[in-house]
């Protein structure tokens, strides 16, 4: 049985690839697509534990963080349509204030 | 077609940041002395399993489990509320949402 480290260091890389894409870019999909990433690294860590303890309260629980993940991304993906409509452009360093 | 080029707007500087991170955690990971993996039965239904522990039927389950019907209400809610917010968010001023095969033109 592939031991429960593996599992954690294989999500702590997918955790921080999303969050290297979260510092390092302006592009507001990308930044979707990090943070993302960093949720589905989360998840992994949740069914690895489920694994380990050899109870399903984690691969349930991730079903939950999957669908918060979808509801976040309807929220941003409107925020982003606004962002294009106001300023032409998807680059998250230009808004400086909530109104416009 | 588009040739692959690399992005031309990376920070490289602050993803050191998420590099040192990753050293830490693995460093973190490696060094921990987790107990071997229980597993789960080879006849185990999880799928069957994970859908009695939605809606709170855990006699039913022949893994260990929790309810998470009161969850389960509450990520439906969560998700009306977002649909409805992304719908506000991405309609125009005058309220109407152009046609939607048009977005990201001038319209």
């Amino acid at each position: 049985m592939i031991p429960t480290e593996y599992f954690l260091l294989l999500s702590a890389g997918i955790f921080c690839i999303g969050l290297f894409g979260v510092l390092t870019r302006r592009n507001a999909l990308v930044f979707l697509m990090s943070v993302e990433l960093m949720l589905n690294a989360a998840n992994l860590n949740f069914i690895a534990f489920s694994h380990m303890h050899g109870n399903l309260v984690g691969q349930t629980f991730s079903l939950f963080a999957m669908a918060l993940a979808a509801a976040e991304v309807a929220v941003g993906i409107g925020i982003v349509l606004a962002l294009y409509r106001n300023f032409k452009g998807v680059d998250v360093t230009i808004p400086t204030s909530m109104r416009w | 077609m588009a040739r692959f080029r690399f992005a031309e707007d990376v920070r490289v500087l602050p993803g050191l940041v998420a590099l040192a991170l990753f050293v830490v955690m693995a460093a973190a990971f490696l060094g921990a002395n987790l107990p071997d993996p229980a597993g789960f039965p080879a006849d185990a239904t999880l799928i069957a399993d994970i859908g009695y522990s939605l809606f709170d039927f855990t006699d039913e389950s022949g893994v260990p489990t929790e309810g998470f019907l009161a969850a389960f209400e509450l990520i439906d809610l969560v998700l009306v509320a977002a649909l409805v917010g992304a719908i506000l968010l991405a309609k125009r001023e005058d309220g109407s949402i152009g046609n939607p095969l048009n977005w990201g033109d001038d319209e």
